[in-house]
């Protein structure tokens, strides 16, 4: 059950003059949910665009090294790129519906390979839609145009769209960023129901869902491999240092706050304003902890904070209408 | 498999055929036409005005007509900004308020975009017409202006319509006027693009044959007031073009590339000038 | 204080008074094809009185000395010419326009991208004068006809549509791109399906904007089209369109009666087939676009 799906040899990447990924070899098994976790710019797109060979589609990249998906290297030129991308799907980071109906969205891949049937068709746009629980929201209204959907329906519609050509393997970048709690909570269990059928290999920022999620654990760092192995090992323990600091840097198990601060009741954009009201006091390097209960919050004050230049250790629902934050200045 | 592969590569050779077909006719074109005018080229043409008659004659300059094309379009590019530029900001939410008003206005300015420019030209000899007056270097001017308007208006609107929402913010929260914003601000921050406009519309209105037929005249002179009827470069190719005698056809073709040289030029000048332009620009 | 005050006060009736002028302005451009179709109506009228309107359209005899004037030979004129302008102006800047946009690498693109900006910008005349030296060039004379027309015309918007569609396609957004790429689409596959179905109504609104120039264009046809007012059954035949008949005879029109209200006619007749070009061509998008939007 667990055998290797995908192995990585020598994998170096450069944009330009630039390396994004530096001689990374790794395994990543079959059937199990593998996370992608590193800091901003480490190369976690890099590697995932290079396993479906969507790199090339960026302009002056050079890629060298081997990629093998069941034993066959994906960077042979020879290789027909449009059946190795069949074979693996790719959950963007944000939802990127294509510009035609809804019941169009799922049924362009299927089209595209060839399937001409009606009946199979529709069969698959349903069957599609079940699996990413979106098919009761959007039975009525399967000709509507994919852009009227919510952020989050969107989403479970791009993932249907991908499983759509039955696919072995699945990449998915950052996959929840973009989407509210609950509707990232949906898309997490659908991956957790998906891994019996399917390779999943996912990026994430967030220490705690890579946690949830994962079975095996890559770490990179500035383009270098620094670890990788099973969940359990790499997060209970770390062989590298490096590992260790960032998941302590991000996991907040024992971290002690220098500063909480409750702003439950408090509306968007005043709760932001006080929270950085409550950083200016604090030194460099200290940690505040905010609650807050109002949604937009959640995700608005996070990135309002990052784009400040404050680093946001993490956000976790705490209760059904609390959420923590915490920010270190 | 074989199938899809095929026509992936066949529209691509489509494509790249497509692409050399272009830009080689048009690379031929220019080459042809400057390869042509060359010989006839030289000083006297642009400095002095023509001998015996345009028509016939086969000494002397095109001096007339340069300075005449300059004149209509100067002063047609004048007119037309101080017109365009109200219309482009009052095209800007805070002013004309319900969309569908824009919306009707933008309408207009593509209808007049596409009407031809030989129904200005019919249209400004009824106007001069009825007013009794002849084919002057007035009537090219405003009917050139005519024809600049919906070119410079609208190419301004697109980028004034860039301008973010933020930044007007910033200058309201001042307590700016709305005219204040859209002088200062809006203006200031959109400046290279609104110049790019008025020399896209200055290129197409010194180049515009059509319109000015009936409403410019021509003459062998250069005009000293402005009722006074005007040559033109585009005319003059025509015109020159028209003639059995061989000799001035010739200097039709060297017209032509006057005509190319200036065209050029006003191209470079606007490419340099929103580069330089940019930098104060906050982005 | 007081002085604070009239200064806010000047301030705002400045604000109001340009207010005021940019509105007036706004309506006097927006009215301007308003008065153009009424200036045009009113001097055609005589000719309009004279004759019924389906003789004036549908008759084939043109002979202002005699008092006939059957537009139909030069409206069919236009509509040759512009209709083979179109067929091969079309598939070629559509295609340029999606390599650039799609395959082309950088380089190729900041070359050619600026070069199609300049040529957009040359004047009609200009292409007239390629038109005849290259009708008159080497022994394979195409003559003045259809096709020679056709051809300038092409040329002349294929710059125009390139350039306005390379834009639009390339404002497509690289997500939906790559999103078809990742389920196993070809390259042409996701410009066919989803890069030109993205774009679609500013690649109308390219070709709109190319073909009305096209619709009035004078200049380069008539030098190179042959006007012979008679209307062409071949691409083959020489034509005679509207624009040409009006730029040709604007000098004797005062001479013979009934000749300049037909001329402005002429000029009417162009106006009209330019708007319902452009408002088949908005209609038929907005139809289009609810039906995919
Ligand atoms: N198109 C590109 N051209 C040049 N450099 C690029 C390009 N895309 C990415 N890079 C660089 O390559 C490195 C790795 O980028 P990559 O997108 O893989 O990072 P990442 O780990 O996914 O970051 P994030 O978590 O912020 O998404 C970065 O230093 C980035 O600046
Ligand atoms: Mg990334």
């Amino acid at each position: 059950m667990n055998e290797t799906c995908i192995s990585i040899r020598h994998l170096s990447v450069f944009y330009g003059k630039s390396v994004a990924l530096k001689d990374i070899s790794l395994s990543i098994p079959g059937r199990q949910i593998t996370a992608i976790i590193g800091p901003s710019g480490c190369g976690k797109t890099t590697l995932l665009r290079s396993i479906n060979r969507l790199i090339e589609s960026t302009d002056e990249t050079r890629v060298s090294g081997e990629i093998l998906v069941d034993g066959q290297n994906i960077m042979d030129r020879r290789l027909d790129v449009t059946a190795l991308r069949k074979k693996i799907g790719l959950l963007a980071q944000k939802p990127s519906p294509l510009p035609m109906s809804i019941y169009d969205n799922v049924a362009y891949g299927p089209r595209i390979h060839g399937e001409r049937d009606r009946k199979a068709l529709d069969r698959t746009v349903q069957d599609c839609l079940q699996t990413v629980s979106l098919w009761d929201e959007v039975k009525h209204r399967l000709r509507a145009p994919a852009s009227r959907l919510s952020v989050g329906q969107q989403q479970r519609l791009c993932l249907a769209r991908s499983l759509a050509v039955r696919p072995e393997i699945l990449l998915c970048d950052e996959p929840t960023s973009a989407l509210d709690p609950v509707s990232s909570q949906t898309i997490e269990k659908k991956l957790v129901e998906l891994k019996k059928d399917y390779t999943i290999v996912i990026v994430t920022h967030n220490i705690h869902q890579a946690i949830r999620l994962a079975d095996y654990v890559i770490h990179l760092y500035l383009g270098e491999l620094v670890e990788h192995g099973p969940a359990n090992e790499v997060f209970e323990h770390p062989k590298e240092e490096r590992t260790r600091a960032y998941i302590n840097g991000t996991f907040l198990a024992d971290i002690k706050f220098d500063k909480e601060l409750d702003l439950k009741g408090t509306k968007c954009p005043y709760n932001f304003v006080y929270a950085k009201l409550a950083l200016d006091d604090l030194a460099e390097g200290n940690i505040l902890r905010i609650i807050v209960d109002d949604p937009t919050a959640v995700t608005e004050l996070p990135r309002g904070m990052e784009a400040d230049g404050y680093e946001v250790l993490n956000s976790n629902q705490l209760n059904k209408t609390d959420w923590e934050i915490v920010i270190r200045k | 498999m074989g199938r899809r592969k095929m026509e992936e590569a066949i529209f691509k050779c489509l494509m790249v055929a497509s692409v050399v077909i272009v830009v080689g006719v048009l690379l031929t074109m220019i080459v042809m036409v400057i390869w042509r005018g060359l010989p006839a080229l030289d000083l006297s043409m642009i400095t002095q005005t023509p001998k015996g008659g345009y028509y016939l004659g086969r000494e002397g300059g095109i001096l007339n007509a340069i300075v005449g094309s300059l004149y209509l379009a100067i002063g047609a590019t004048v007119l037309a900004f101080v017109i365009s530029l109200p219309v482009a900001l009052f095209l800007q939410r805070e002013y004309i308020g319900r969309a569908r008003f824009a919306g009707l206005v933008r309408l207009c300015l593509d209808i007049l975009w596409g009407i031809p420019s030989i129904v200005y030209g019919a249209f400004g000899f009824i106007i001069m017409l009825y007013l009794g007056m002849r084919a002057s270097l007035l009537g090219g001017i405003v009917v050139l202006t005519l024809l600049e308007i919906p070119i410079m208006a609208r190419a301004m609107d697109e980028v004034i319509r860039t301008v973010s929402a933020d930044l007007k913010d910033a200058s309201y929260a001042l307590g700016a006027t709305r005219s204040e914003t859209a002088v200062k601000v809006v203006t200031r921050q959109v400046l290279p693009g609104i110049l790019t406009a008025a020399l896209l519309a200055f290129g197409r209105g010194i180049g515009d044959a059509a319109s000015i037929l009936f409403t410019a005249g021509y003459t062998d002179r250069i005009p000293t007031s402005l009722l006074d009827p005007v040559a033109s470069l585009p005319l003059a190719i025509f015109f020159q073009l028209g003639t059995p005698f061989p000799e001035v056809r010739e200097r039709a073709y060297a017209s032509a590339v006057i005509l190319l040289v200036i065209i050029l030029l006003i191209s470079i000048a606007s490419r340099l000038l929103s580069r330089r332009l940019a930098k104060h620009v906050v982005k | 204080m007081e002085k604070g005050l009239s200064r806010l006060i000047g301030r705002r009736w400045a604000d109001l008074a340009a207010t005021r002028l940019m509105f007036v302005a706004t309506v006097f451009v927006a009215s301007v094809a308003v008065f153009i179709g009424i200036g045009l109506l009113l001097k055609s009228w005589p000719i309009l009185e004279a004759r019924p309107l389906s003789e004036l359209l549908f008759s084939s005899v043109w002979c202002p000395s005699r008092g006939e004037f059957g537009f139909y030979p030069f409206i069919m004129g236009t509509l040759w010419v512009t209709g083979l302008a179109g067929i091969i102006a079309l598939p070629l800047s559509l295609l340029s326009a999606l390599y650039l946009a799609e395959y082309a690498p950088n380089k190729v693109r900041a070359l050619v991208k600026p070069a199609l900006d300049l040529l957009a910008g040359i004047p009609s005349v200009v292409y007239g004068i390629w038109g005849i030296l290259a009708l008159s060039l080497g022994g394979i004379s195409i003559g003045f006809n259809v096709l020679a027309g056709g051809i300038v015309l092409a040329i002349m918007v294929i710059p125009v549509v390139t350039s306005v569609s390379e834009e639009v396609f390339r404002t497509v957004p690289r997500d939906i791109k790559e999103a078809s790429l990742a389920v196993g689409a070809t390259r042409w596959e996701t410009a066919k399906h989803v890069v030109m179905r993205a774009s679609l109504p500013g690649v109308a609104a390219a070709v709109v904007l190319g073909f009305s120039r096209a619709f009035g264009e004078t200049m380069a046809v008539l030098m190179v089209v042959g006007n012979v007012a008679r209307a062409p059954s071949s691409v083959m035949d020489p034509a005679y369109p509207l624009t040409a008949l009006i730029a040709n005879n604007y000098g004797e029109m005062m001479s013979v009666p009934l000749y300049d209200s037909a001329l402005l006619l002429a000029a009417l007749v162009l106006l009209v087939m330019v708007l319902v070009f452009n408002v088949a061509a908005r209609l038929a998008l907005a139809r289009v676009q609810r039906r995919w939007a």
